[in-house]
């Protein structure tokens, strides 16, 4: 097909607004999916997608379209919307010469609608606005459209209403794609460049690579090279999505999105972002690519119940092969022996690694309270200090970074903890303006700036310590709202603060995994807080089990867990026998989950308490 | 409607049992120094010998699935009946009786009528039941026959009956003095009837009693409960058990727990109460020899006149009131004094996991390290017979067989005597462990739980048994 009847774009929106369901629609009207297959969010196809109704990774797709009486080809991927997931929206982006922009009717303009936005017209891309779920009672259409104007800067008149789950609305939608969004830019006839924007292992086939061609010609049968590796391989297939691979025999040329299969063996040979071109006609240069996605938080995974680290390791690596965005790095617990250290974009996507690895790998963890990074400026000029200097302290000495508590150095020899800061907004109803102002002041915000948005809503700005906010800020703003507050965040920096090391004694002995960083002034709070929750969690054993909190060797909360007192079935007969033998392996399962330290059994959900400071 | 006796095959007509002289019993027990064991039931099935072909079967329980109303408490498989479907179930039993009898070398050194209440079974079916089950050769060589009693339920002409065919053991449900104790429980019969039961037992001949008591009832003090013991100790029986208070799933009183209608006792005073009941039962002269089991010790020097090896039923007018007999004297292993044993042999031969199959509708049994269940129904029971439908079918693998080894042989304060290097590493470790803290220890060459162990056995085991 002449690339001046391609389309390229993606699906942008805050969270929940209805990107999957609206593409669903898409895929049916254009045929790709017949009423037969018919579910919902097809194109959330992980499992985990599928049980927690959200997008977690983005997905390409191609459809064909008629309009005005000519096929056009539509390539479009449905991204995620949850704040953890933007990094999935930025690579999706840079595949595309358009987005379409998808604004719930009856909630309106989101934090992540406008996060997402601005990368849109960051990336440059073309938009069309879209308010969906039209079909519901609450729907506002008009008002949104308004929002749409006044918030996003983008023309009332141009937004397409759609309905995703009666379709209405949806042939306008594709007919508008056609005839607003531009061809692909790039140049057939140029050297080959195509961009890598995802790939996923398969057994059989090993690598599968999903690109976008933005320059010259691809076709089976070619000798390509990896730009950045500098590696090559020979094509054996070559395919779109339509929505499940399909390979075709004809040359791609620029504007086309597709997958290659090209005998890769190793995950290590491909990085996203790097560039594709031919071996025998190089492009001179590669494709700026990506950034790489940095870190938000940083939690251990240790083995536990039968599950051995080797098992570990084998399962966080092939991991790491279809979701590149989280790092990882051995580490070692007094506590709980040898793990991994790993970072996530956020707690979600820590939830959520955390539960792939469980089930696609059948692994049991222990999983540590998630942290942030700090900056630790050590006593001392750099130049009386060995080593080189890391971070962005003061730059007059010497700085190292630490993602786990555990490794703070010797507070003697400490001068600042710098914790990381974000800009965080706001989108809340006005009559929450008061509670939300109070719960930032709380989390050590600093207030910046309010903006109207409309007459109920409006737009709060603070900086705020990541450490603040990762845990239960949203829940947090979500019950102050009664649903309706949003929050954006982005990293700023970090920041000095009177911060300190908590750690935890737990029968005397102390459980480095269960150390904490928190600032001064709240620490005996927290202390206080932190060993009630652990006494929650921890079973009574057959003796007494002290708990206390302590900052640098001086104990400033404690608690005691008591002894089980009784505990023995009275009566054990014939017909009781079974019963109770399988009383007694669950009993003894519910034990084998748990992380023996010393003699005291701890449950994985006790290193999480760490961070629950409801009261 | 007056007594009318039935007259049993091979029994005289003053309807006396005549089975304990029978020789193949005596020479049996000779041979089973002890333990009560009869035909060892894992080379029976191979062994080469025509006769040993069939599984021995080493006790007999029987399940009566008739109650007049039900307890709070109970999760065992009873009902009220009110379609007098007594005689049928009896007609199925026998046949289920018959059947297996055929099947297995059935000849048990114990039995074990339980339910329900066997006591609300009318006096002509355990008559015809009994007869059956002489004339089967199944009591044969009994030690112990059991009858679980409803003390609202002993009649005289029942106690008569039961004697006669062959009981030599009640276990009297008294559950507890106290008329408001009771009342939590839902528990109905009159306390003072279990002192009228055992009288009657007593004329009858049946002088082998136990007394069933419940503790840590909802609103009980420690206080309530010494008088339940003194209460029980002045009826002096031969054995005791006393349980702790369980919410069963699924019965009325956890519905009523869960409904916050009933607070269930601080896990404290559940503890000062089993370390009083030690102490106490230790003090009035009772052993104790399982969890909640408690049997009256033996005198310290052997009766003048020497026990009858196996005492059936003995008529009550030469039985002295003052020297209960004995219901099961196993010989020393020295052979020299037959000390008087009052444990409950059924329930060790539970506790031991040896061969016990199990009639009637809901009862389990246990062959050759298979487990099943009769199907709980009664109509099915009556429907299906003599093959009533089984459930619950488990083949024991050898992890599971040494968890059941260690969850009922620790029950025993003797213990288990075992080697160690048969269990998994883990099972070993937490074994030294648990020496180690003082909760489980050797005593003669037997592992069992110390005295402060007791109270947690259930943790213990968790960590002990293999996974
Ligand atoms: N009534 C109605 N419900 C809709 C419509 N579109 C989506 N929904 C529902 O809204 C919910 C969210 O839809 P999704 O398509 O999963 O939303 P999403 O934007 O893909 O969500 P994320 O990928 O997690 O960001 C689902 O329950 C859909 O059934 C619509 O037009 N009308
Ligand atoms: S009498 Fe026994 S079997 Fe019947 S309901 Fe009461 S406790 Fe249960
Ligand atoms: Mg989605």
């Amino acid at each position: 097909m002449s690339h001046t009847h391609i389309r390229n774009f993606c699906i942008i929106a805050h969270i929940d607004h209805g990107k999957s369901t609206l593409a669903d629609r898409m895929l049916q009207g254009t045929g790709a999916m017949d009423d037969r297959n018919r579910r919902e969010q097809t194109l959330d196809d992980m499992e985990l997608e599928r049980e927690r109704g959200i997008t977690i990774k983005a997905s390409a797709v191609s459809v064909e379209h008629v309009y005005n009486g000519q096929n056009y080809e539509l390539n479009f991927i449905d991204t995620p919307g949850h704040v953890d997931f933007h990094y999935e929206v930025s690579r999706a982006l840079a595949a595309c010469e358009g987005a379409i922009l998808v604004v719930d009717a009856t909630q309106g303009v989101e934090a992540q609608t406008v996060a997402n936005l601005y990368k849109a017209v960051d990336a440059d891309l073309e938009l069309i606005p879209v308010i969906n779920k039209i079909d519901l009672p609450s729907a506002q259409p008009e008002d949104r459209a308004l929002q749409v104007e006044q918030i996003l800067g983008l023309d009332a008149a141009d937004c397409i209403f759609t309905s995703a789950k009666t379709g209405q609305g949806v042939v306008e939608l594709l007919d508008a794609i056609c005839e607003r969004f531009s061809e692909p830019k790039g140049n057939p006839e140029a050297k080959t460049q195509a961009l890598i924007f995802d790939a996923k292992y398969d057994d059989y086939r090993g690598v599968v690579v999903y690109f976008r061609l933005i320059n010259g010609r691809l076709k089976k049968g070619d000798r390509i090279r990896m730009m950045r590796i500098g590696r090559t391989y020979h094509v054996t297939e070559l395919g779109k999505f339509r929505p499940k691979m399909t390979a075709m025999s004809e040359p791609m040329e620029a504007g086309d999105v597709g997958y290659m299969v090209a005998a890769i063996k190793t995950l290590d040979d491909v990085n996203i972002g790097d560039t594709i071109t031919l071996d025998t006609d190089p492009a001179s240069e590669a494709l700026p690519g990506y950034q790489e996605p940095m870190p938000m938080v940083y939690c251990d995974f240790y083995p536990s119940g039968d599950t051995e680290f080797d098992e570990l390791r084998e399962a966080v690596a092939r991991l790491h092969i279809n979701d590149a965005s989280y790092t990882y790095e051995p580490t070692s617990s007094e506590a709980l022996g040898s793990g991994f250290r790993c970072g996530f974009l956020g707690m979600l996507h820590m939830d959520i690694i955390q539960e792939r690895l469980e089930r696609e790998s059948n692994v049991s963890l222990v999983q540590t309270a998630p942290t942030v990074t700090y900056e630790i400026e050590l006593r001392g000029r750099v130049d009386d200090l060995p080593g080189s200097v890391a971070g962005s302290g003061t730059g007059k000495h010497k700085t190292i970074q630490i993602t786990n508590p555990a490794d703070l150095p010797d507070p003697s020899t400490i001068l600042h903890i710098n914790e990381p800061i974000v800009e965080a907004e706001i989108i809340t109803p006005t009559s929450s303006i008061g509670d939300i102002m109070k719960l930032c002041e709380q989390r050590r915000g600093i207030y910046k700036s309010q903006k109207f948005l409309s007459d109920d809503r409006q737009i709060l700005e603070y900086d705020l310590p990541l450490a603040e906010i990762i845990y239960d800020f949203f829940d947090k703003l979500k019950s102050i709202t009664s649903g309706y507050g949003t929050v954006d965040y982005q990293l700023k920096g970090f920041k000095t603060d009177n911060l300190v090391r908590m750690d935890i004694l737990v029968n005397g002995s102390k459980v480095d995994a269960l150390s904490v960083i928190v600032h001064r002034d709240k620490a005996e709070f927290r202390g206080r807080l932190l060993l009630k929750k652990l006494k929650e969690q921890i079973d009574r054993h057959l003796f007494e089990i002290p708990l206390q909190a302590a900052i640098g060797g001086k104990i400033i909360a404690r608690e005691t867990i008591k002894s089980v007192g009784k505990n023995v079935t009275a009566k054990c007969y014939g017909g009781d026998v079974s019963r109770k033998r399988k009383l007694l392996e669950k009993q003894k399962k519910g034990k084998e989950r748990m992380k023996r330290i010393g003699t005291v059994d701890i449950p994985q959900k006790a290193f999480m308490a760490v961070l629950d400071t409801s009261e | 409607m007056p007594y009318q006796p039935i007259p049993l095959t091979n029994m005289p007509p003053d309807g006396h049992a005549t089975s304990p002289t029978n020789p193949a019993a005596q020479s049996h027990a000779g041979a089973g120094a002890g333990a009560g064991v009869t035909i060892n039931a894992d080379t029976s099935a191979e062994t080469s010998d025509p006769l040993a072909t069939k599984t021995a079967v080493d006790s007999l329980y029987i399940h009566v699935p008739f109650c007049f109303h039900k307890c709070h408490y109970c999760d065992f498989y009873s009902i009220v009946d009110t379609q007098q479907r007594q005689a049928r179930f009896a007609d199925a039993l026998i046949c289920e009786l018959t059947q297996l009898a055929d099947q297995y070398l059935l000849q048990p050194t114990t039995i074990f009528a339980g339910g329900g209440t066997p006591t609300l079974l009318e006096p002509i079916h355990w008559q015809r039941f009994l007869r059956v089950a002489q004339t089967l050769g199944i009591l044969n060589r009994i030690h112990e026959f059991t009858v679980e009693a409803n003390p609202e339920t002993v009649t005289d002409e029942l106690a008569h009956i039961l004697a006669t065919g062959g009981v030599n053991r009640i276990s009297i449900g008294a559950q507890s003095f106290n008329p408001t104790l009771l009342k939590t429980l839902e528990r109905w019969h009159e306390p003072a009837n279990v002192q009228r039961s055992m009288t009657r037992l007593r004329n009858a001949g049946i002088n082998n009693i136990n007394l069933d008591l419940i503790f840590g009832i909802p609103g009980q003090t420690l206080d309530n409960l010494a008088d339940d013991i003194d209460r029980a100790l002045a009826l002096q029986p031969t054995h005791l058990s006393c349980y702790s208070l369980t919410f069963e799933p699924k019965t009325a009183l956890t519905a009523r727990r869960d409904r916050g209608e009933i607070q269930p006792i601080d896990t404290g005073i559940d503890r000062d109460m089993y370390a009083y009941l030690l102490d106490r039962l230790d003090d009035a002269g009772y052993d104790h020899y399982e969890i909640s089991a408690w049997s009256k010790r033996p005198p310290p020097h052997p009766p003048t006149h020497s026990p009858t090896l196996y005492p059936h039923a003995t008529p009550a007018h030469v039985t002295s009131p003052t020297l209960p007999l004995a219901a099961t004297c196993v010989l020393d292993t020295n052979n020299t004094r037959p000390p008087i044993d009052y444990r409950c042999q059924h329930n060790l031969a539970y506790w031991r996991n040896q061969n016990w199959l199990g009639i009637g509708p809901g009862a389990a049994s246990h062959i050759n390290n298979q487990r099943w269940k009769n199907l709980p129904h009664l109509a099915r029971y009556i429907d299906t017979s003599p093959t009533p439908a089984r459930i619950d079918h488990e083949h024991l693998t050898h992890a599971e067989q040494q968890s059941e080894l260690l969850m009922m042989g620790l029950r025993l304060r003797d213990g288990i005597a075992i080697e160690p290097a048969q269990f998994p590493t883990h099972t070993q470790q937490e074994i030294q462990r648990y020496i180690t803290v003082k909760m489980l220890e050797y005593h003669h060459n037997r592992l069992r739980f110390t005295r402060e162990g007791l109270f947690v056995a259930d943790c213990i085991l968790a960590d002990l048994i293999p996974s």
